[in-house]
């Protein structure tokens, strides 16, 4: 590959061969943006010279819609941010509610938020490595990890009612508590789970047509992923070493015993897609851990007592919560006017950041490694266009 | 530039190729063997578990009456705007009966809020989830597509009592 490129760039600069950059559209109705992302490439041949991102067709008007309703209602607003993460979503959304109205939650409470939080990282994980798998060209990983997809939303589904968009955290508290029997099947999934992974390693991630095609492919240096203010798996997946449940720690990830997964650039270079994807393979062990020591400390005890009966947090009142989403740091600026509805609420996308690099980080590639770089990326549009 | 090291040597076993032709095939074969995942859907109908929200719908008791009193709240904390309903009075001990109640099934979003705030357990979410449309005038839902007899929606009922 590296010859071939060496020869048209010989050929170009000799003036034998002449030639023009081309403007190519990618998207918006191309399965591997992973949704309706229109890419405007400009091409040196079949080389990418420059990718330009635009956004905007799944806007559906988010941080001003979420003025004209109460606190409660924004919640199933949340759960449409990111769609494979609502959980997660939601978390971040009451956080700064509850931080505004000072509510100290049971005990029972976080212990369900956590383990409900850290499913739904590995089901979107599973999504993130799935899919990926299927842009490089391997479909069977597929459809082995949205079958063990499913397994966590029949959890949901028995416990919030919903596979997609639950609605679960609220303000104070959770919709209702987990349906019985909840912790012996999470405690099964787990168990279950965790040789998938080794089986996952050994068909796709270690598979030798992946490695080609990922390893070495759109490498993230360290200081350019800070510098675009890159988080999540993609911070990481450049070696460094940050993660908010550990670094700005909320909910009660504090008391657990676990590790920061930091890319090392195994197959190639340090930040390369492959690292991003390892990252994320390796969460999914990580988000085991936690949940297994979650379950074996779960509280008994009520779920709603601490469920205000009105929500108006005092005027002026302005607070940013951020967690981990499983695409990076998803923060929710909320100010209050003292009314039962949110002055404003911003909402920063850990999608929306990480997509902004994608210019810097496949200049210089073949169009085919683009499609790589942008499945390691993980976006999802929902929360990009919000 | 995309150039991978060649740091990967296939080993004398790899080479031979037949027993990794082996080892691929007995995944395949594995994985034949497994508990079937799927399901011959329009066939092989699904029970949603009690805890399933599908579409809203109204209580219909055994008399005959809806118990919905038209407060109105449902329509009022619907995010979504999608419930509309109009009181009237009735010589009936609960005075207030919905004239007209109807739900825009376009706009709803499964919420479950409308269930959540009902004063009178009279708007629940059921386990209908076949909900398919070829006319927008067939997407709003009115009293008579919504009333729904209490008998049916009954492990809903006792669900939210022992959950709430």
């Amino acid at each position: 590959m590296a010859d071939l490129k060496e020869n048209i760039a010989e050929h170009i600069e000799s003036g034998r061969l002449k030639t023009d950059e081309l403007i190519l559209h990618m998207g918006p109705q191309h399965p591997s943006t992973h949704g309706v992302l229109r890419l405007e490439l400009v091409l040196d041949g079949e080389i990418v010279v420059k990718v330009i991102p635009h956004l905007g067709y799944l806007h559906r008007c988010f941080e001003k819609h979420a003025e004209a309703m109460t606190y409660p209602q924004v919640i199933p607003y949340t759960d449409r941010l990111d769609y494979l993460a609502s959980m997660n979503n939601n978390h971040g959304y009451v956080l700064a509610v509850e931080r505004m109205l000072g509510i100290e939650l049971p005990e029972r409470v976080e212990y369900i938020r956590v383990i409900m939080a850290e499913l739904q990282r590995i089901a979107s994980h599973l999504v993130a490595v799935g899919t990926y798998g299927l842009d490089i060209g391997a479909f069977t990983p597929f459809l082995y990890l949205f079958r063990d997809r499913e397994y966590i939303l029949d959890i949901f589904e028995k416990t919030c009612g919903a596979r997609l968009l639950y609605n679960y955290f609220w303000v104070g508290g959770l919709s209702h508590d987990v349906h019985t029997g909840f912790e012996k099947e999470v405690g099964d999934f787990v168990k279950y789970f965790r040789p998938t992974l080794t089986e996952v390693n050994t068909l796709l991630n270690y598979n030798k047509i992946f490695v080609q095609r990922t390893a070495n492919v759109g490498v993230l240096p360290a200081d350019v992923a800070i510098s675009y203010g890159c988080s999540g798996p993609m911070l990481r997946g450049s070696g460094v070493d940050f993660d908010l449940r550990r670094d700005d720690p909320y909910s009660i990830y504090d008391r657990f015993d676990w590790k920061v997964i930091v890319g090392d650039g195994e197959v190639g270079t340090l930040g390369d897609c492959w690292d991003r994807n390892m990252v994320r393979m390796k969460e999914m062990a990580v988000s085991c851990d936690i949940i297994e020591q979650a379950l074996a400390s779960f509280p008994e005890g009520d779920v709603t007592t601490a469920l205000p009966k009105r929500i108006r947090p005092p005027k002026g009142a302005e607070q940013y919560a951020r967690v981990e989403n499983p695409r990076g740091e998803l923060g929710f600026y909320v100010v209050s006017d003292g009314t039962a509805n949110p002055f404003r609420v911003k909402c920063r996308a850990p999608g929306f950041v990480n997509l902004s690099v994608i210019d810097e980080i496949s200049q210089g590639h073949l169009i085919s490694d683009l499609v790589a770089i942008l499945g390691s990326i993980d976006i999802v549009l929902g929360e990009i266009d919000r | 530039m995309a150039t991978v090291d060649k740091k990967y040597t296939l080993t004398f076993w790899e080479k031979i190729y037949i027993p990794e032709l082996v080892k691929g095939m007995k995944l395949t074969l594995e994985q034949m063997l497994r508990k079937k995942d799927t399901r011959q859907y329009p066939e092989e109908r699904w029970t949603p578990p009690p805890s399933f929200r599908g579409a809203p719908v109204l209580v219909l008791e055994e008399n005959g009456v809806e118990r919905c009193v038209a407060c109105g709240l449902c329509s009022r904390v619907c995010p979504a705007l999608a419930i509309d309903v109009q009181a009237a009075e009735t010589a009936d001990e609960k005075e207030r009966y919905p004239a007209r109640f109807e739900i825009n099934m376009l706009r709803c979003i499964f919420c479950g809020f409308c269930e959540e705030v009902c004063p009178e357990e009279a708007i629940v979410m059921s386990n209908r989830y076949e909900l398919a449309f070829t006319e927008y005038a067939d997407a709003i839902f009115d009293k008579d597509a919504l009333l729904t007899p209490v008998a049916e929606l009954r492990p809903r009922l006792e669900y939210l009592r022992a959950h709430r």
